[in-house]
């Protein structure tokens, strides 16, 4: 019969809508599934092992994987914590932990699991005297360098006694416009560039008690005009060139000497087998005033509204255990554990690479990342204001005097 | 009348070809380069067959399961709006019934409103069905338009009226001269819909962008944002992804164009 | 059956379409703008706030900036408008072979998504690498960071706009040429008008309720822009600020910041903007469109 047709249709969509609202709840047997959320794809064989682990030993929990790229991840923790349904664990970033904290979506944790971790790195995610997140790895910023490059102008490698000197001083012989060659890349970056050394100068991002900026002190505008110099003097390329290719990739083409990257690029230049031989890592040069390395941890939270909450709990804790962090070793992906004493296993997996180097001369001397309640919205300031500095509209000490007001608002406000 | 010279026509056309056709070359060129060569100044011209930037496209996004997604989408979303478009345009061009002008202006009134509109909402309903990422949040929606109705009430408006009056006169119902005369009568209209909605639903962007965040869920348009997210500016894995997310839709338009094209004039001269 | 039957008939195959139309597009305008006179919490939730959140857009830079850029990005992408009839007129020249292959090539870009079409002018636009500066060097010149510029972004991205609607541009115009009566050209011919002057005075008047309805679309499409944007430009790069279009800041406050009560009035913004320059161009059309 032709009728069918179009009830079809409608009946099709009364069924497709029949078919949501399933969701897990307790079973009397203590059986459990909890969700896992994580955003990088590079970290998905070791969380499966970890998992894997776990689930052995707690054989009545499983623990599902859901993987959000970055773009998406927080939009989607958003809308869900909204509805009441955020992943049981799932990755936090120090930016974001007081906001989910204050906002009751995460659960505080149990402050002595986080023992032996690095401070510099724990304690991006206390907020008001509790621990909200436990740190499962550490990103180092490193400095990265084309070993043909240097032997080509004969510059000896840069070692862990460099100071911005010595970059500087190798930078000038290392670039050769002829060749449209640099001695080092200058991206606009926080967390491996500027922030480093506006520390290393002796300034500040933020006051200690995160009430005030830092950018408007003499020390900290140096730290910065380290990085607008090295492009004033051509030894680095011009802004433009990192918005159009990224400077990982950038680095890849062989051009440039020195980039001030992270360990975690790691693996993405030891996949390249041209790569592998080319380049290798030393730790940041000290500046003027201090050694002084970013330190930024991933960490795990617990939501605040899971229905598992010891068993999410206790998973959160396996992660950064010295089990699950030699088994986040040992896979030798992106990520490099936190936990002290377990990284040996990813050293050896990039085994030209001077890496056990640059970890043990950096980690003594890790600051923490600054952040606030709402620290996207003054980096978001920083960022738009910095741009200008970078590209040599404005001079660098008018655009950080202002980026300090405009912080300093938004930090009275929180 | 003498017949006019072309070639100059010819000169300037192929030159636009050119330029039409020389973005997509330069997209499979690359798609086969490593990295570096693709980063060389002056540009290497030539592929050095670097099959594995599909490979890891392939693994860093589900691509396959990407594309099974779009071809899910847009086969259900073409058929919903080919079914339901084609019911109420015959049904504002042939039948008569009270409120039908009234109805009808709401329908376009919404041709007016831009998209953006419409998400947030949306949005929030899917939220509430416990329909983010699923295939049918991107179903959904897509398989009601106004567009459709307009456009099928313009063909069916073209057909003589003594072909209801007669199949009437024989006993059947409305639907039955839907199906059985109609239909048949207005292939080109759903021939140049159908195009068109595969092409738009293959497409879009925005919607399934911010309503399906799981990339088993996405699709290819989607997933291509979300591998340049991952990818940045590595472009030969980037276009290797490319290539394969939009060949099929330049393959069914290559076979299909006169009836694509002839659907869009229609679209011109009616509209 | 001139009856009730009819009148429920057509109210039932209606039905269906009117339904979802009713679900997915009639009852979100209303949502949004009701939406759009409120804030939404970080978690969910949101409260009124009267007008304070055009207040806010009416005075805040970044929207000005975005409704400026999308504004150029329009009227750059409308004056490419001529080069589709150009393109149609070439096609239309009597006797011309391999219409359809011609038709195929300029068609490519309408049917290629949008998504891969970014991002493979990215490349082409690459201040470093890309194939335009490269070609540009050959002949001396020293082109700029086309992308990574906010002097530049709009316009690199308005070539990349009028590139993929030229095809679909053209078509309508060909059509609309295939609609002028040959005798008109006859005539014209035999009172010794060349083939430029005829095209002035014939093709291109005759031509106008097409380019009236090209006009309206283009312009409605273009100042929706997002895809390309999106694609060429990261939400990070310093180039947004000369390149962020009305759309592209909705998705940034909706789905990135998660200000529906912001995006949803940005929404509103850009509805009341397609109303008033539609209504505008209806207006002008009066005095230029040829009505037979």
């Amino acid at each position: 019969m032709r009728f069918r047709l179009p009830l079809a249709g409608l009946l099709g969509l009364t069924v497709l809508t029949a078919g949501c609202g399933a969701s897990a709840e307790p079973a009397a047997d203590g059986k459990a599934t909890i969700s896992y959320a994580i955003w990088d794809k590079n970290d998905q064989a070791a969380a499966e092992k970890i998992i894997a682990a776990f689930q052995q030993a707690n054989p009545k929990v499983t623990v599902k994987l859901e993987i959000t790229p970055w773009e998406q991840y927080w939009t989607k923790l958003q809308t869900a914590a909204s509805g009441g349904a955020a992943p049981d664990v799932f990755w936090m970033n120090s930016l974001n932990v007081r906001l989910y904290a204050d906002g009751g979506v995460i659960a505080p944790l149990d402050g002595s699991k986080a023992a032996g971790l690095p401070e510099a790195v724990v304690n991006g995610y206390r907020h008001d005297g509790k621990l909200y997140a436990l740190p499962h790895n550490v990103s180092i910023p490193a400095l990265w360098y084309d070993k043909k490059i240097f032997d080509a102008a004969g510059v000896a490698y840069p070692t862990a006694d460099w100071t911005w000197d010595d970059v500087k001083a190798a930078a000038k012989k290392l670039t050769d416009p002829a060749k449209q060659q640099f001695g080092i890349l200058a991206p606009m970056w926080d967390q491996g560039g500027f922030y480093n050394t506006m520390i290393q100068a002796g300034g500040h991002v933020l006051s200690p008690d995160g009430g005030k900026s830092g950018f408007d002190d003499p020390a900290s505008i140096q730290g910065l005009e380290f990085w607008t110099g090295l492009i004033e003097d051509k030894l680095a390329p011009v802004a433009e060139v990192y918005t159009d290719t990224d400077p990982i990739q950038l680095f890849q083409s062989g051009k440039y000497g020195m980039y001030y990257g992270g360990v975690w690029f790691a693996s993405t230049y030891w996949a390249d087998p041209e790569m592998r031989a080319r380049v290798d890592v030393a730790p940041l040069p000290k500046g003027p005033a201090r050694e002084a390395v970013i330190l930024l941890g991933l960490a795990n939270s617990v939501s605040a509204k899971s229905e598992h909450p010891r068993e999410a709990a206790a998973f959160a804790e396996f992660v950064s255990s010295d089990q699950a962090q030699k088994i986040l070793s040992d896979s030798g992906g992106g990520a490099l554990s936190v936990r002290p004493g377990t990284q040996d296993g990813w050293f050896a997996a990039f085994p030209s690479f001077h890496l056990k180097e640059t970890y043990d001369a950096s980690m003594p001397h890790g600051v923490p990342y600054p952040a606030t309640l709402n620290t996207a919205r003054w980096q978001d300031v920083q960022n738009k204001l910095l741009a200008d500095a970078w590209s040599g509209k404005r001079p660098v000490a008018d655009v950080a005097k202002e980026i300090a007001t405009r912080m300093n608002e938004i930090l009275a406000e929180e | 009348m003498n017949r006019p010279r072309t070639w100059p026509a010819h000169v300037l056309l192929a030159a636009g070809a050119l330029l039409m056709l020389a973005p997509f070359a330069w997209q499979v060129v690359v798609s086969l380069q490593t990295l570096p060569e693709s980063l060389r100044v002056p540009p290497k011209f030539t592929p050095s067959w670097q099959w594995s930037n599909f490979a890891d496209a392939f693994r860093s996004v589900p691509l396959a399961r990407q594309f099974l997604n779009t071809v899910a989408v847009s086969a259900a979303v073409t058929a919903g709006q080919l079914l339901l478009c084609s019911l109420a345009a015959y049904a504002f061009a042939r039948l008569r019934f009270p409120g039908r002008g009234a109805v009808f202006l709401l329908f376009l009134a919404v041709l007016m409103v831009p998209g953006e509109l419409f998400i947030i909402p949306r949005y929030e309903i899917m939220q509430e069905l416990g329909w983010l990422d699923t295939l049918q949040a991107l179903i959904a929606p897509g398989v009601f338009g106004a567009f459709g109705t307009f456009l099928l009430r313009q063909f069916f408006l073209s057909l003589p009226r003594e072909l209801d009056e007669a199949a009437r006169l024989d006993g059947a119902n409305p639907l039955q001269i839907y199906w059985h005369i109609m239909l048949p009568l207005v292939r080109p209209g759903l021939l140049a819909l159908g195009l068109l909605t595969v092409m738009w639903s293959w497409s879009s962007l925005l919607w399934p962008l911010v309503v399906n965040t799981d990339p088993e869920m996405m699709t290819l348009s989607a997933g291509l944002a979300s591998l340049r997210g991952q990818f940045q500016t590595n472009f030969p894995i980037l276009f290797a992804g490319s290539v394969v997310a939009s060949l099929p839709v330049i393959a069914l338009f290559v076979v299909l164009q006169r009836h694509l094209v002839a659907g869009i004039a229609f679209t011109g001269s009616k509209g | 059956m001139h009856s009730t039957r009819e009148w429920a008939w057509g109210y039932l195959l209606i039905a269906p379409m009117a339904l979802g139309l009713a679900v997915f597009y009639l009852w979100p305008i209303v949502q949004t703008i009701y939406l759009s006179f409120t804030e939404s919490g970080v978690f969910g939730g949101h409260t009124w706030v009267g007008t304070a959140n055009f207040t806010e857009l009416l005075g805040d830079e970044e929207t000005l900036g975005a409704l400026g850029n999308t504004l150029l990005y329009a009227v750059l992408v409308l004056a490419g408008v001529p080069l589709a009839i150009v393109i149609a007129a070439l096609l239309n020249v009597p006797g011309l072979r391999g219409l359809g292959l011609y038709r195929t090539l300029y068609f490519l870009p309408v049917v290629t998504m949008p998504a891969a079409v970014g991002l493979t002018w990215r490349y082409l636009f690459n201040g470093d690498f890309g194939a335009i500066n490269y070609l540009l060097s050959e002949v001396g010149i020293d082109g700029p960071y086309w992308v990574g510029d906010p002097d530049f972004a709009i316009y690199a991205i308005a070539v990349v706009g009028v590139w993929s609607t030229v095809g679909y541009n053209a078509v309508l115009f060909l059509a609309g040429l295939q609609g002028i009566p040959r005798p008109y050209y006859e005539a014209a011919s035999i009172d010794g008008a060349g083939r430029l002057r005829q095209f002035f005075h014939i093709t291109l008047p005759l031509l106008t309720p097409t380019t009236f309805f090209v006009i309206v679309i283009t312009m409605i499409n273009a100042l929706q822009v997002f895809d390309l944007v999106f694609l060429i430009i990261d939400l990070k790069s310093p180039a947004l600020s000369g390149s962020r279009t009305i759309v592209y800041l909705f998705f940034e406050k909706g789905f990135v910041y998660n200000q529906r009560g912001l995006a949803a009035a940005i929404a509103v913004l850009l509805l009341g903007l397609i109303l008033v320059l539609t209504a505008i161009q209806f207006r002008l059309q009066k005095r230029w469109v040829h009505h037979e």
